[in-house]
């Protein structure tokens, strides 16, 4: 049994990652650049919903909405006042702009995660599971509800995910920006908006991580440049490309990382991320299932 | 006389240090010394960041190896600080090139990833390998001995930092203009026509690697010596980030910018003392806000308004006629 | 007469399609050669090929008799193969004197940096100076060399690449489009120095140009690619009497 329950526990991390992968996914199909703020939204919606529901003790799904609402709107507004005032500087050639770009992506997650340790960062805080049931009983299996919960929401978010940008309007959109921005502009698509709903987007599918892991480990300021590496190996191994590859590559990297650690070596866990993302860019850089060549033409 | 200043600023510049650090107390000697090793490392970021336009994350962990490579050279061997300083800049600038030479193969901005991945892992191994490094108690510096002197305080630790920096400074000018120098550049703006050029951009980004992590290494050997102590925390992610900010405060792809950057940046998180989360927000709204208004940094804004000149790229300009003199006249007045 | 480039066979594929199919051309020393067809023919694929930008899927290269089709882009300028861009590419913020060392880049003074950068190693102590200002001056453009290049018009740019061609010595010159932009005036200026190189610099060109009168005017041989295939190849009035180049052209004016 000890073999399912870990295989839980792995399946749920992966789940994360493969959330929080997402969104820099998204971002990096739309411009090019790996966004190292990512992991703040991580954080920052997570205590968004510590705030709303232990502080203000607002009911435990309002203030999952409202954290989720924070955190889309942190995204879109970081992009406006941070992202776009570079992107759209002509008087950088384009690998300057480039660099100019991840720059401020560095600033945005050291500024964010300052902000929140002024009144967060002396101690560990705790956000309520979303259930008042710890565990439930499967057979002879145990296994935590907020684990559950997040498979289940990472599952129907990603198929959602799927379907807005095979069927909907705005997911053509930003599908067409990612691929063409020059074209996309050309047959009339504000590359603007779209920039701003890829970020708050992004922001959101990183906050519902937080807040569905917020339970599970604890808050702090530095929890979202932990999960920041685990993305970006999620991501690494779907691809960069698909939504489902990043989902896919999330779970294998949560499933083996926890019988790595169980069998090999607990401390070794911390490496587990940045070894996969050494590994997948400098010998597979189109991750497993791709078959794109890794550079962004 | 003005030109001769605006033509020799960094100069100016030791010739200043050197004279305050004979009216300072310790304290001051301290953040003069710190001063210097980041000028070392901030120089050594811009070759690969400014001049050769490539996104490497990873040089808290070069400096990481600088540091305790020569801490370990002395305390364990007992190796003179002469020979243990250039092996610290030798073995980060070889892991430079074992990084280099696989990322070569990842285009652009995946070398953010990478470095940043080897900057954890480095990190991890100091935290791990504890009979080696201490783990997170971290390991004392032995002070270095010059012909039977002992450099153990501040003011005495001053002159040997003070001219290993200006050694790495007059390093950087020539390189910068060298035929690597104009490389760096070349690469930068396009390697298509880099290539046309005769120019091998593999090697020379491996190159550029290699040097800038040289640079954190023997900074890195250079700030244990300030510190007498050195431990994980010294050169995290926060490190590399401060780094960067030296360099796009100051002005990248600028000789000069550097210097400006490290003397800002090493008095704020001074100022801002033991309070984490505002150094936190200090560098990292310098860094936005630079990026937006200002990408060439306050060299680059000094030398728009010609206060400073522009970054030259070959010697040989210096032996060569003046073409005519635009330049300034200085008019004496009766 | 040994040509001084043979291109054999020369094939180049991206992906399903062949931009370039079993192209063969030989160049002798001291031509000019044209390089025309209709847009999409292959041309700028054909030159990147030359140059060592585009994989060449089959075929060979030889310069001065030595094959160097296995060689790098690099290696190639340092055989003496040298080219200018359709979008001029000069890196804006140096000075004019600062772009032209580039050009030197395979004419390294020691080994050291010669291992780093690329090029050969024997050639010791060029000094670089008087090789500049011999191009400075056979360009006009002495007086310009401490200009930064974005404040240069177009046309000085063009001749700034050319420059960055000439200080290395190249045995063949590649122009990529390099009227495109110019007024009639500096058009003039620039046919005159393309006609004057071969004598004055020992080099072959290899001119790829939309203008076909001009190319008719300046090249002694013209070789005319259709679809990735060289469909003729000959002098300027055999090649305006082709039918079956007028035919590729059909709907796009000779005389234009």
């Amino acid at each position: 049994m000890e073999f399912a329950f870990l295989l839980s526990v792995g399946v749920s991390n992966g789940c994360l990652y493969g959330l929080v992968g997402l969104g820099l996914v998204l971002v990096y199909n739309a411009q090019g650049i790996p966004n190292f703020a990512h992991g703040e939204f991580f954080m920052a919606t997570a205590f968004a919903a510590y705030v709303a529901n232990v502080l203000l003790g607002i009911p435990y799904a309002l203030s999952v909405l409202i954290a989720i609402a924070f955190g889309g709107a942190l995204g879109v507004v970081v992009e406006f006042l941070a992202i776009r005032p570079i992107s759209t500087n002509r008087a950088l050639g384009r690998a300057s702009t480039e660099v100019a770009v991840v720059l401020s992506t560095v600033g945005l997650m050291i500024t964010i995660k300052g902000l929140a340790r002024i009144p967060w960062g002396d101690s560990v805080r705790k956000l309520p599971g979303a259930f008042s049931t710890d565990t439930i009983t499967i057979g002879s299996l145990i296994i935590s509800t907020q684990r559950l919960l997040i498979i289940v929401v990472a599952v129907a978010l990603t198929v959602c995910l799927s379907i807005f940008f095979a069927r909907t309007s705005l997911g053509k959109k930003m599908r067409a920006t990612s691929q063409n921005t020059t074209g996309a502009k050309l047959i009339g698509i504000n590359t603007g908006h779209i920039y701003s709903a890829t970020w708050g987007l992004a922001a959101i599918c990183g906050g519902i991580a937080g807040i569905l892991a917020a339970p599970i480990i604890f808050l702090h300021p530095d929890m979202g440049t932990r999960m920041l590496l685990k993305g970006f190996a999620a991501a690494c191994l779907g691809g960069f490309g698909s939504v489902s590859g990043v989902f896919v590559g999330g779970l294998l990297m949560g499933i083996v990382e926890i019988f790595f650690g169980r069998y090999l070596s607990t401390s070794m866990m911390d490496i587990f991320a940045p070894i996969i993302i050494i590994v997948v860019l400098l010998f597979r850089p189109q991750g497993l299932f791709g078959t794109r060549g890794a550079a962004r033409v | 006389m003005l030109s001769i200043l605006r033509n020799n600023v960094l100069t100016l510049f030791f010739i200043i240090v050197l004279a305050i650090s004979f009216t300072t107390d310790a304290y001051s000697q301290y953040l003069i010394n710190l001063m210097l090793v980041y000028v070392v490392v901030a120089q050594g970021l811009n070759l690969i960041l400014g001049f050769a336009g490539m996104f490497a994350f990873a040089h808290g962990a070069f400096m990481a190896i600088g540091a305790y490579v020569s801490a370990l050279l002395m305390n364990t061997l007992g190796v003179p600080y002469l020979i243990a300083l250039p092996m610290a800049g030798l073995a980060a600038a070889f892991v430079g090139c074992v990084i280099g030479i696989p990322a070569i193969r990842v285009s652009g901005l995946y070398l953010a990833m990478v470095t940043i991945g080897v900057s954890e892992i480095v990190q991890w191994v100091l935290r791990h390998w504890k009979p080696v490094t201490g783990g997170t108690d971290g390991m004392l510096v032995a002070s270095p001995t010059f012909f039977g002197v002992e450099f153990s305080d501040d003011f005495q630790s001053f002159y040997v930092i003070f001219v290993v920096c200006a050694l790495m400074t007059v390093l950087a000018q020539f390189v910068i203009r060298s035929r690597l120098g104009r490389a760096f550049v070349a690469i930068r703006e396009g390697e298509i026509a880099a290539q046309s050029s005769g120019i091998n951009v593999a090697r020379t980004k491996v190159f550029a690697f290699a040097i800038s992590a040289f640079y954190a290494g023997i900074g890195g050997s250079l700030f244990s010596l300030t510190q007498h102590y050195i431990n994980p925390e010294n050169f995290n992610l926060y490190q590399t980030i401060m780094q960067f900010c030296m360099v796009i405060v100051g002005g990248s792809a600028s000789l000069i910018g550097p210097f400006i950057g490290a003397v800002i940046l090493t008095w704020l998180p001074e100022l801002l003392r033991n309070a984490q989360a505002f150094q936190e927000i200090g560098f990292g709204l310098l860094l936005i806000v630079f990026v937006i208004f200002m990408p060439r940094g306050l060299a680059g804004l000094l030398i728009s308004r010609n206060i400073l000149p522009r970054e030259r790229f070959s010697r040989a300009a210096r032996l060569r006629k003046k073409p005519e003199a635009s330049t300034s006249v200085v008019v004496e007045r009766p | 007469m040994n040509p001084l480039l043979k291109v054999e066979g020369l094939t180049v594929r991206f992906g399903g399609l062949t931009a370039v199919d079993d192209a063969s051309l030989a160049i002798a020393p001291g031509q000019i050669r044209g390089l025309i067809g209709p847009n999409g023919a292959g041309k700028t694929t054909l030159f990147n090929a030359i140059s060592g930008l585009a994989p060449i899927a089959a075929g060979s290269l030889h310069l001065s008799g030595v094959d160097v089709t296995s060689f790098s882009a690099p290696q190639r300028a340092a055989q003496g193969i040298r080219r200018t861009f359709q979008t001029v590419q000069l890196v804006q913020s140096l000075t004019v004197y600062e772009n032209l060392l580039f050009g030197l880049h395979s004419v390294a003074r020691d080994p050291f940096t010669a291992f780093v950068v690329g090029g050969h190693a024997q050639r010791t102590n060029v000094d670089a100076d008087r090789i500049l200002a011999e191009v400075l001056e056979y360009l006009g453009m002495s007086d310009l060399q401490d200009r930064v290049v974005e404040t240069l018009t177009i046309a000085d740019q063009r001749y700034v690449e050319i420059g960055r061609a000439l200080v290395a010595r190249p045995k063949l010159l590649m122009l990529d489009e390099p009227t495109a932009g110019l007024s009639p005036a500096q058009l003039e200026r620039l046919d005159d120095l393309i006609a004057k190189l071969p004598a004055d610099w020992d080099v072959s060109i290899l001119l790829v140009e939309h203008v076909i009168p001009l190319v008719v005017k300046l090249c002694d041989r013209i070789t005319v690619l259709d679809r990735g295939r060289v469909i003729a190849e000959g002098t300027g009035s055999e090649i305006e009497n082709d039918p079956v180049v007028q035919k590729a052209y059909l709907g796009e004016r000779l005389d234009a």
